[in-house]
This record gives structure tokens, sequence and C-alpha cells, in this order.
């Protein structure tokens, strides 16, 4: 059976609606997942750049708190003469004020001094006790001179900010110096103020930001430099976003660098070796720029482990309705199952088959109602094929017994004696038909008649069965032929509404003197072959068929025959057998198959049978359409 | 089988083409109903153009035959090809029914 190997209807159903939804589901969970996606960088960049406002804003108040000190400083020792003392209070005092300025110096140019040398008091923390010492340098030498912090202002006349240095054999720690120009009254710089801060809050302020596991946040120079000793992995300390950005080798990368380095704000997509990554960066008012760095991994995982509940979640469900589908399903098309098996019950004769029971209002509703309509019509159709069957072969069981009371009637005995032989044969187109036969041996005459009822079936037996019948009576009561015919004509026309009618040949044959005495009531010529001579038709006197008007006088003739004379009478189903095609067997055929010499040998039966095989031969697989009747004699 | 029936003045002219057999006997019956009906009918039927007939088919001339003359009518059956003449002949009916 292919039931068991195919899947079931509730299977299948269900496997396709798990298939649909299933796909609806990806492409849910997909558009999810891209707008999650979406949404969760933005709200990534929007997260960084707060961060990163809030943390310029840190760093400025860093730096500005150290800029006021300063300036506050400058507004003391500018345009005065000023005591080393003074100085001395002066820087010790910015130290001692702010912690962020560990150390502090008034550099004064050569011009200032009487001596014409450099001249800088300077005060510092010390790292270890915590102490404030004094310091004179210029003294010592004029590199420090030649340094940036004092150099730009100098040159400039503005604040400034120096790049991040070393602090070598000091703190050991990143430094900036913030210096800030003192005028004389014709706006010379003629001295620094400055302040240096250790940045080491810095790297703990940037390590401080991270948003997201893998968060880089850095502080830059105006030329680039980190203002960061960065992990013990990196040291930032002899590196610039330059020489990073060369490192990564994208030049997306050297875009931020180019941007953070020009004071601008901004963010950047980027791809790190295969690590998409985005920066947001932004300028500090005094020139650095800061930067924080963001892995997309770390800013999605949230996200990704989001969306695997929503798959366990989806999975889940999916389960569940597969479930309920299936279920549901089954017990809904569970009476197509019940039919199926009526079907096969009905399919193996059984048109009484027992149908499920459908309480639902739907389509197995109508499917029951068809199927108990599709019973009772095959039901109803077979008792009437079998009421219809039943007469019908009542009918034909009658039209058979018919059939055999008329060939009943037929006589058998042909006579086989030297003096005459006779044959004859008689098959109807259907049951029962309109030929007839007969023949009758009396003292020294052989009665005989050929005749054909106009018509075939029922109609013409009832007709034959009542000529046949008066031919033995009006016959037996020693009438000549032609009397015969007219007594025969007279009771068949009277009350003849349906104008059925007769073709007879009706003869008597003296076997003494072999002359034959005979009337031709309308019926087909008969064939005589003498014994020495060729076949013929014999053309006899045409009376009238017998059955049409009564009161014919019909006329007797006479033929003298010898022995050894053949006689051929035959109805028209032989002249007449057709082709498919409508040809007629004719009368020629039936002359030539009457004059072949095999012919002239035959005894009565062969001759018979031969005529009948040869009018079928012609005919073909054309039906036989009229009553066939031959009967032949040999004298 | 066709059949033609023209009515020309007092005249009926009937016009025959095909074979009458066992299978259209009935029809032919049916086409010349209307040759049974009127007071002394002068029917003409041109036979030029039938093939055939079966003793249906005579029978159906000889009902013709008893109506017209049971209306004092006269029927003639013309131009009749020879094998079909000869049949008429055989059964008596050229004796019955007047053929020129």
């Amino acid at each position: 059976m292919t039931a068991a190997k195919s899947r079931s209807f509730s299977t299948r159903l269900s496997l396709n609606i798990l298939l649909v939804v299933s796909i609806l589901f990806i492409v849910a969970l997909a558009v999810v997942a891209v707008s999650s996606h979406i949404l969760m960088s933005q709200e990534a960049h929007k997260s960084a750049s707060n961060i990163l406002d809030a943390n310029i804003a840190k760093v400025e108040q860093t730096l500005n708190s150290v800029e006021v000190n300063v300036k506050n400083a400058s507004w003391m020792v500018e345009n005065q003469t000023v005591t080393d003392d003074f100085c001395y209070d002066v820087t010790r005092n910015l130290v001692e004020k702010n912690p962020f300025i560990v150390g502090s110096t008034i550099a004064f140019d050569s011009s200032y001094r009487a001596d014409h040398k450099f001249f800088s008091p300077y005060s510092y923390r010390d790292e270890a006790t915590g102490a404030i010492i004094q310091k004179r340098l210029g003294e010592e030498g004029v590199a420090s001179f030649d340094s940036e912090w004092y150099r730009v202002p100098m040159e400039t006349g503005q604040p400034h900010w120096s790049e991040p240095y070393f602090d070598e054999g000091g703190g050991e720690v990143m430094m900036s110096t913030y210096s800030f120009p003192l005028k004389d009254a014709r706006g010379r710089v003629y001295a620094v103020v400055t302040a240096d801060i250790a940045l080491t809050w810095i790297d703990s302020l940037m390590k401080s930001i991270h948003p997201y596991n893998n968060t880089h946040a850095v502080l830059v120079s105006r030329q680039g430099h980190y203002l960061m000793k960065g992990n013990s992995k990196v040291d930032l300390s002899k590196q610039t976003v330059r020489t990073t950005a060369e490192f990564v080798k994208d030049a997306r990368v050297s875009d931020i660098a180019d941007s953070m380095l020009a004071g601008k704000r901004g963010s950047m997509r980027y791809n790190n070796r295969g690590q998409v990554a985005f920066t947001v960066y932004g300028p500090l008012s005094n020139g650095w720029s800061m930067g924080i760095t963001c892995q997309y991994r770390d800013v999605l995982e949230r996200t990704s482990k989001m969306h695997m509940v929503l798959i366990l979640v989806g999975l889940f469900g999916l389960m569940v309705m597969f479930i309920i589908c299936y279920r549901t399903i089954r017990h809904l098309t569970q009476p197509l199952t019940e039919f199926a098996v009526s079907a096969l019950n009905m399919a193996k004769g059984n048109f009484s088959a027992h149908l499920p029971e459908i309480k639902s209002q739907d389509e197995m509703l109508r499917l029951h109602d068809s199927f108990e309509y599709m019973q009772k019509s095959i039901n109803t159709y077979i008792s009437e094929l079998r009421a219809t069957t039943t007469a019908n072969e009542r009918m034909e069981s009658e039209l058979n017994i018919a059939r055999k009371i008329q060939l009943g009637m037929l006589p058998t005995n042909f006579p086989q004696s030297k003096r005459v032989k006779l044959h004859a044969l008689l098959n109807p187109a259907k049951e029962v038909g309109g030929d007839l036969y007969d023949f009758q041996m009396k003292e020294d005459s052989l009665y005989f008649a050929v005749g054909d009822v106009s018509g075939k079936g029922v109609p013409a037996a009832l007709v034959m069965a009542i000529t046949r019948a008066a031919c033995r009576f009006f016959a037996g009561m020693g009438l000549t032929m032609d009397k015969v015919a007219y007594q025969l004509n007279n009771s068949v026309a009277d009350g003849n509404d349906a104008n059925m009618f007769a073709t007879l040949f009706l003869a008597r044959i003296d076997l003494k003197t072999y002359k034959m005495s005979f009337c031709n009531a309308g019926h087909n010529p008969i064939i005589v072959i003498p014994p020495d001579g060729a076949p013929y038709f014999y053309k006899a006197i045409p009376n009238l068929a017998v059955g049409l008007f009564a009161d014919f006088s019909y006329q007797l003739e006479t033929l003298d025959l010898q022995p050894g004379t053949k006689l051929l009478v035959y109805t028209d189903g032989v002249s007449e057998a057709e082709t498919s095609s409508k040809e007629l067997f004719g009368d020629d055929r039936l002359l030539a198959v009457a004059s072949t010499p095999e012919f002239q040998q035959m005894e009565p039966k062969e001759m018979v049978e031969h005529v009948y095989s040869s009018i079928r031969h012609f005919a073909g697989n054309n039906e036989q359409n009229d009553d066939v009747t031959i009967l032949a004699i040999t004298l | 089988m066709e059949v033609t029936i023209n009515q020309e003045a007092n005249k009926t002219l009937v016009v025959l083409n095909g074979r009458i057999d066992t299978t259209n006997a009935d029809k032919f019956q049916q086409d010349i109903a209307p040759l049974l009906q009127g007071e002394k009918p002068d029917i003409e039927i041109d036979c030029s153009g039938m093939e055939y007939t079966s003793s249906q088919g005579l029978r159906i001339f000889l009902m013709l035959q008893k109506s017209v003359m049971a209306r004092q009518g006269q029927l003639v059956l013309m131009h009749i090809k020879p094998q079909v003449k000869e049949v008429f002949d055989i059964t008596g009916f050229s004796n019955i029914i007047k053929i020129i």
C-alpha cells in the first residue's frame, strides 16, 4: 500500500504550515536582527559620543583650573619688578593650591636681569615626601630655555600647552606644561609662567571609559602624541596617532588621525583586522583631541544574546504549533480516512457501506451528503438495472421460446428418396422472422412452399405463422396452388390494417409425370437447373403478393421437369444480401453460383449450404439484415 | 432517403431519392404522411432517384395506394429504375399501382 509509504495528509499539511511559519519567523527574526543592529549601532554611537563629551569636559575642567591658577599668578608678577623670593612664593603657591600642578616656574628672558642671565625660580612637589622644594633653573644651563614650553609662548605671545614629555629623572611620568606669557608695557614677552602637570590621571581617566568591553579611549596632543602611557602591552609614549594609523593600515584610520589633528569632531567606522569598529572623536579647547573606539562585536553582544533567546522561544513555538496543527488537522480529516474505507467497500460492491457520522457543518458534511446521494443513486440505478435486465431477460427468453416454436414449425424430415431429394435452410435476421418454407409428400406428389412476409421480427413472425398454418390447411383440402393462393390472400387481406403482405411460391410436383404446377404470388423467380443445360431464372406470371387485395385471381402455371432437374427456391434475403457499402448480391451473382460445374453435382443440402456461405462471404462483416431462406430440390 | 413534396394546383408532385430499407422505412412513412390527407388526391411520384426498396417500402406504397383509392384519387409512379421496377413486377405491385 502506498498509504503506508507516503506521509499522511495531516503530516504533510502540518509540515507545509510549519515551513511557511518558519519562513515567516526567519524573515521576522532577520528584520528584528537588522533593525536592532541598526538601532544598537546608533545607540552605541550616541552613547559613545555622550561619554566623549563628558570626558572632554572633565579634562577641560582640570586643564581650566590649571590655566586659571596660572593666569591669576601671572597678574601678580606681570609688569612689576619682583624679587626672587616673591617668584618663589608665587610658584610655591601654585603647586600648593592645585594638586594637579606638580611643578611651576617663572622663566625670565635674559633681558630682564641685569646680569643678562636666564632666570627661572622653580617650585616642585617631591613625589616621595610631598614636600615642596625650590630650585633655581637656568643656572645649571640654558637647555631648558630652548624647550617648547618656553620657546613657543615667547615667540607667539599666546598661552601654550606643551607636547607631552616623559619626566626622566623626575617623577618618571608623562607630563605636559602650561605656559602663560608675561608682556611688558610695550607688549613684548619677557617671561613665561608655567605649571607642569602629570598626566597619570588622564591614563586612569581613559581607562575608566569602557561602555563596552575592548573600548579604547585616547587623548592626543595637537601633534598627535598620546597623553597617556598606555597599558603594559603597548607603550604609547613613543607613538603618535599617525604611527597607530599606519599600523592599522586602514585608510579610514588615517582619516580619523587627520581629523583629530585638525581639531575636528566626528565619528568613523572602519575595519580593524577583521573586527568592525568605530571611533568617535572631538577636540578640546586647548587643541588636544579625545577619541573613543568601540568594537561592534561588543556593542552587539547584548542583542546577539537577545536573538538567541528569540530563536529558542521561536523554535519552541514552532514545535508547539506543529503538534497542535498536526493533532487538529488529524482530528478534522479523520472522517476522510473513514470515507476512504467506505469508498473501498463500495468499490468492492457493498453499495450500502457504512459512512462516517459528520456533525460539523462544513465540507465534510457535503462530502458525506454527496457520498450518501451517490450510494442512493447507485442503489436506485442498480435496482432499476436489475428490473430492466430481468424484463429484458424475460423478453429475450420469450423471444427464444418464440424462435424455437417458429423454427419448430418448419419441417426437417427432408425427403431423401431416389425420386426426390429436398433440403432447406431458414436463418432469421432477428430472433424470429417472416420467412417460411414448408414441404409435404402426399401420395406421389411433393408439395412445397417458400414465403416471405414483409418486414422482420415479431410482426412478420405472427403473419408468417398464420400464413404457414393457412397454407397447410388449404393445401390439405386438395386445392390447386392458384386456389390456395387465392384463399390465403383473402384470409390475410381480411382486416389487414397494418398492410402486411407475404410473397409466396407455392408448388406441387407430380413425381410420376415430373410436371410442376405452381403459383408465384409476388415471389422471387426460382432457378431451374436442367440436367443437360444451363441454369436459368424461371420468370413466372407476376401474380400479386398475398394480403394486398382480397378477391385477386391468381393464375396457375405448369412446367415440365425431368429427372435430374434441380430447383433452387429462395427469398430476397439471398438476392438482396448486402455488403457494408450497400452493394446487393443480385440475381447475376446468384445465377453464377448456380452455374458452376461443382454446384451441378451437389446434393440439395450442399447446394443450400454453398449458396448461404456464398452470400455470407459476399456480405463480409456486414450483419445479415434480412431473413434468409434457401430451399433446394433434386429430382 | 429524401422525400420532396410540391403541391401544384390540383396535383401533388413528389420526388423520391435514395434507398428505402429497414433502417429508414419508418421515416419514409412519416415523410409521406401529408399524402394521406385531402380529397381526391392526384399524386405523381418521381422515382428516378430511388435506388432500392425493401418489402417494408412496398408495404408503405401499398398503404398509400389503398389510402388514395379510398379517397377516389389517383397515384402514379414515374421514371422508376428497372431494378426497382422488377421488385414491383415480381411482387405483383405493378398490378395495383400505376407505373408509367
